[in-house]
């Protein structure tokens, strides 16, 4: 069986333990704070009017969102320990070389447009999954900052109090704490978008691209034919 | 032991200040005034508690802050009205019965005040520049109002001379011994400022170098008020401030991070429309457009007209008026922050987005996007 599997399809590691595991951790703590998010937001559930003491439903959704968001920036500063400093991982930062070659730009969205083939890639990812990825990395370094500052005047003297100095200045630049609260939620829908948009990616590259990247992220391997059995 | 050297400071502080002489001739003490008008001494001292807890300092400094009310005739202050309402003004004065603050006030040697003095034309103009020359570099200096400044200062035009405000201003900020800027006006621009501006209205700080006081809100209460005047004369320093130089006696907290109506926040419990059950229950105002969670200042623990009552107390959510740009910024007054319209550049299209329905129109076109594309795909297969 062994042999058979090896003759037409080779198996390598695509995404290492940690990759995967940081992957789904900080998705489903997205998934959470985009939820408890709108829920802040929006009180869209509200017990009875009732005089007795309730459940603090409320407060329940805020501590939760800040959980998930201190789950979200654990994972996020772990990520950047990977990508900086781990060797196995260098095909990440590879791909930024082809971010600037006219001709994979071009073959990339030509491919997407459905006329021209898949250009080969020096790293892990094309040239618009690293714009994307890079959107990503904004957009959540900013929901990160602005999330701390809000967490900064629900807890005054938090475990990061240190840090209320350099983030007032923050809050200042922002445009005061409104402003702070308004890119936090505009900033949501950025990430929803983003999410739409990859899901989909990753789903039309396992379809066409034949090499089950969905199944990667869960199972962490990639099937490709070897050369010499193409 | 820090405590006493503090005490200390300021007795000795307020004890060479009584050695100045007083400003007005016919002064009256602030005895015989409260006597005068019906206080006792026992209302005076529970004042004066109360203004100590305000300023935060421990319950053993009353007698210094009742030794500093009678004290402040020996401080010059000069009132000047820009582009505003007077609704400060009248936040100070007009309460149902003169009050202790209102008594203090009328103390001061309040040297000009366009609302209060008698004088008027060339006889006020005289009092401003001998009051400034005399005084120079020894009065407070409190201003209500925006600025029109630049090319349109012109349009606030004051006096007999014909002068515009802003150059009153700039002139009393230069000789000014300390700067208050009384109300959000003064303080960040206030309504007169909101977008497009059309006069161009500045706070006093960008039209002084001078480091001023922001004593924000609309109005901001009597206390915010009186308390100021009271912490310069106790202290002769600028008060702690914050990033926005408001009191951090005063701005330090949020309305939201005292309010009364906490408890049913945290609970879920909200009014979901005005006149419902929750309203009736003393729900939490958020739904209905309470800003209290991005608003400093101290009015759900001081109330206005002497504590009497608050607007969330009334039943209608903070409108965050003592923050910069409130009236662009918090609007609509009532809904959550989330449904802020967002002023549209493209001949008012959308004119009624929020960030939710821009979101959600961006995710529909996402969505189409990918619809077309999924349907393409399986007609004409990508390229291997
Ligand atoms: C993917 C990341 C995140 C998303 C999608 C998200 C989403 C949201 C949304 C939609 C709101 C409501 C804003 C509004 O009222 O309009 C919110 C509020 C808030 N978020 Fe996040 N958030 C994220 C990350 C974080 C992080 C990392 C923190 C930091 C611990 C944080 C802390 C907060 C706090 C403290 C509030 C306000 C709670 C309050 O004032 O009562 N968030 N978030």
């Amino acid at each position: 069986m062994g042999k058979f599997k090896d003759l037409f399809v080779k198996r390598h590691t695509e995404f290492s333990p940690f990759y995967r595991w940081h992957h789904w951790i900080r998705f489903f703590s997205i998934i959470f704070l985009i939820i408890s998010g709108f829920y802040i937001a929006y009180p869209f559930l509200s017990p009875e009017v009732d005089p007795n003491p309730t459940g603090f439903l409320y407060a329940k959704g805020r501590t939760f969102h800040e959980i998930a968001g201190f789950i979200m920036i654990s994972m996020f500063i772990g990520k950047m320990y990977y990508f900086f400093f781990v060797k196995s991982d260098r095909d990440e930062m590879r791909s930024f070389k082809d971010l600037f070659s006219v001709k994979k730009w071009m073959k990339q969205i030509g491919y997407y447009l459905l006329i021209s083939k898949h250009p080969v890639l020096s790293g892990a990812y094309n040239v618009l999954q690293l714009v994307a990825y890079l959107a990503l990395y904004l957009m959540l370094t900013f929901l990160i900052i602005t999330g701390l500052i809000l967490y900064m005047h629900v807890y005054h003297d938090s475990f990061l109090a240190f840090l209320n100095t350099p983030l007032t200045y923050l809050e200042v630049m922002f445009g005061g704490l409104a402003s702070v609260r308004e890119i936090h939620h505009v900033l949501t829908w950025g990430i929803i978008v983003f999410i739409i948009a990859h899901v989909y990616m990753s789903v039309f590259n396992a379809i066409y691209g034949k090499e089950g990247t969905i199944d990667s992220i869960v199972s962490g391997y990639k099937w490709e034919i070897p050369e010499s059995e193409k | 032991m820090e405590q006493e050297k503090l005490y200390q400071s300021l007795s000795d502080r307020l004890g060479k200040l009584s050695k100045f002489p007083r400003m007005k001739d016919d002064g009256k003490s602030i005895a015989s005034l409260l006597e005068e008008h019906g206080f006792s001494r026992r209302d005076f001292m529970k004042w004066a508690a109360s203004m100590t807890a305000l300023l935060a300092l421990p319950a053993s400094f009353t007698p210094l802050m009742a030794q500093a009310a009678e004290l402040t005739d020996r401080l010059p202050v000069i009132w000047l009205h820009m582009a505003e309402c007077t609704g400060c003004s009248e936040s100070l004065l007009r309460s149902d019965a003169p009050t202790i603050d209102s008594l203090i006030f009328d103390y001061i040697s309040l040297e000009y005040h366009e609302t209060l003095m008698a004088a008027a034309g060339w006889q006020a103009e005289e009092t401003l520049e001998s009051s400034i020359k005399k005084y120079k570099g020894r009065y407070v200096l409190m201003v209500e109002g925006g600025i029109p400044s630049g090319e349109s200062s012109f349009y606030l035009t004051v006096g007999p001379k014909g002068q515009t405000g802003e150059s009153h201003a700039k002139e009393a900020a230069d000789n000014a011994l300390a700067i208050f800027a009384i109300g959000t006006c003064s303080s960040f621009g206030g309504v007169q400022a909101a977008a497009p501006n059309p006069t161009n209205a500045q706070p006093l700080h960008k039209v002084t170098q001078k480091p001023v006081i922001n004593v924000p809100g609309c109005p901001p209460s009597e206390k915010n008020i009186v308390g100021n005047v009271l912490q310069y004369i106790l202290f002769g320093t600028l008060p702690a401030l914050d990033a926005y130089n408001r009191p951090k006696w005063a701005y330090g907290k949020r309305i939201h991070d005292q309010c009364e109506r906490r408890g049913h926040f945290d609970a879920g419990e909200f009014v979901q429309e005005f006149g419902d059950e929750g309203a009736k229950k003393g729900y939490c105002l958020y739904k209905v457009g309470c800003k209290g969670p991005y608003t400093f200042n101290n009015c759900s623990r001081e109330r206005f007209n002497q504590h009497t009552s608050w607007p969330v107390q009334a039943g209608h959510g903070c409108i965050g008026c003592s923050e910069p740009d409130f009236w662009d910024k918090m609007g609509p007054f009532e809904s959550p922050l989330a449904d802020r319209l967002y002023h549209s550049v493209f001949r008012g299209l959308g004119a009624d987005a929020t960030a939710d329905k821009i979101g959600a129109t961006i995710l529909t076109v996402t969505a189409l996007g990918i619809a077309a594309h999924a349907a393409i795909s399986v007609i004409k297969k990508p390229k291997e």
